[in-house]
């Protein structure tokens, strides 16, 4: 089972928690805070706190997908 | 003719509602709750709005930018003084506007508030707190704790964080008084609006002369001077930064203090294990929501929400408070309890007008905590809680004064 997110760049608000949530996944761009990814693959251990930032996104910019 | 017109609803009660506890919002938001998805009301003036109450229906409300406009310049923007009416004519932040235009000026000020770049600045917020801690014991007690240290606290890291001389901090807290407050005249109200975004605008030419190490330097130099941005448009929404970095932490910090102080048992597990505090400020934010009035929409058209018809051009309040004590969403909601995970909160709203400082003010709520549970460790109420002063006349819940002895 393999766990993919995505990200929306022109939904996202710059809001952070995804950041909060899961430092290891997630970045905010330099120049204007916008979600960058770190990875698109999630490991098992960080599905959880990439669920957490799936849940918290203000914008609803952040999707996760489980495949076989 | 009498005889054909649809069976009249039952008066709509005035808004808003008074409290009967000063931990709780009014019992009508309860009742609200439980009642339906949504509630007629009567404003001041006459005209019927509706209260969102529960947790998933103002999440759905606050993301739909569809169906519902935050443009506060709109004619149907529900306001609950008549001071307000003026002040949301008068609004030209984004706070007021919808998308496109909402997103292309936040995003000039969204990487100030991004989470690395504020959780960086933890050692000046830690420095600010001691140096002020300081002060209070080195004049003794007693102390009236929101003038020593809730106000002055985030007026610290606003001046070092935005540029302002933190000497203005006073005439900053009057202005967004002037705002804030539900008895204010229209008058104060726009003379305070003005005299801010100018004493901004000023701000932003001494900058541009010489700049400094501060928010005002970097937008001038990556926004204005390359024509993105207005003068006068970063004015308004620096005065709407100012505004929002000043009053609300501030508010928060008494209330936080107040509910640690009555709570010994809490207190002592947080100094216990400081760990717990992040989550503690997490619930806190969920049982206090000071923002009490806003944030507000209006219907574009039609709108159904749990089986009532909002009619286009009615405006609608989202009950923070509410949603923060909605059963459906947080067992046992009016116990303030710090193991819970209250991370999905809405006391910063939702959607693309979430509050642009809440990482900010998490890290200056989590930090102050911690150093006054260290530092004072037997702080307690100097008065009988009678003699506090809860802010029932704002609109920015918190408290007026916190006589505190150690």
């Amino acid at each position: 089972m393999v766990t993919k997110v995505r990200v929306d760049q022109d939904k996202c608000i710059g809001a952070g928690h995804c950041v909060r949530a899961a430092m290891e996944v997630f970045d905010q761009r330099e120049e204007d805070g916008i979600v960058v990814l770190l990875m698109d693959e999630v490991p098992p251990d960080l599905v959880a706190k990439v669920r957490k930032a799936e849940a918290l996104c203000p914008a609803q910019a952040i999707r996760i997908e489980v495949t076989d | 003719m009498p005889d054909a017109s649809p069976p009249r609803a039952p008066a709509a009660p005035l808004f808003p509602f008074q409290r009967t506890s000063p931990f709780d919002p009014p019992p009508q938001y309860a009742a609200a709750r439980a009642a339906g998805a949504v509630c007629a009301v009567t404003l001041w003036n006459g005209k019927r709005a509706w209260l969102v109450t529960r947790h998933e229906d103002i999440r759905r409300v606050l993301s739909d930018d569809v169906r519902f406009t935050s443009r506060m310049a709109d004619p149907d923007f529900p306001a609950i003084t008549p001071a307000r009416v003026s002040v949301d004519r008068n609004e030209r932040a984004f706070v007021g506007m919808d998308n496109p235009a909402h997103d292309a000026y936040r995003r000039m000020f969204t990487r100030e508030f991004s989470y690395k770049r504020l959780q960086a600045l933890t050692p000046q917020i830690r420095a600010i707190v001691d140096r002020l801690l300081d002060d209070i014991e080195a004049k003794g007690p007693p102390a009236d704790f929101i003038p020593e240290f809730a106000i002055k606290f985030p007026s610290l890291v606003m001046s070092a964080l935005f540029g302002s001389p933190y000497e203005d901090h006073e005439f900053i807290i009057r202005c967004a008084a002037a705002r804030h407050g539900l008895t204010q005249s229209v008058e104060d109200a726009e003379a305070k609006g003005r005299e801010l975004a100018a004493y901004v605008r000023r701000l932003i030419d001494a900058k541009e002369a010489v700049p400094g190490d501060d928010m005002v330097s970097r937008i001038i130099e990556e926004h204005v001077k390359p024509g993105r941005l207005s003068r006068d448009d970063f004015a308004e929404i620096g005065a709407m930064i100012l505004r929002a970095g000043h009053d609300t932490t501030a508010n928060m910090i008494g209330m936080g203090v107040l509910l640690q102080m009555q709570n010994p048992p809490l207190r002592d597990e947080l100094r216990a294990n400081p760990a717990l505090i992040e989550s503690f400020v997490e619930e806190l934010l969920r049982y206090v929501s000071p923002v009490q009035f806003s944030p507000r929409r209006v219907a574009r058209e039609d709108v159904e929400i749990g089986g009532v018809t909002i009619p286009k051009g009615e405006g609608l309040f989202m009950l923070l408070a509410s949603a923060n004590r909605d059963e459906a969403r947080f067992a046992k909601p009016d116990e303030l309890d710090p193991h819970r995970d209250a991370s999905h909160h809405l006391a910063f709203g939702y959607g693309i007008h979430q509050c642009l400082g809440q990482m900010l003010a998490r890290f200056e709520l989590a930090i102050a905590f911690e150093r006054i549970l260290e530092r004072l460790p037997a702080l307690r109420l100097a008065v009988p809680l009678e003699q506090i002063r809860f802010k029932h006349d704002m609109q920015i819940y918190g408290l007026h004064n916190l006589p505190v002895t150690w």
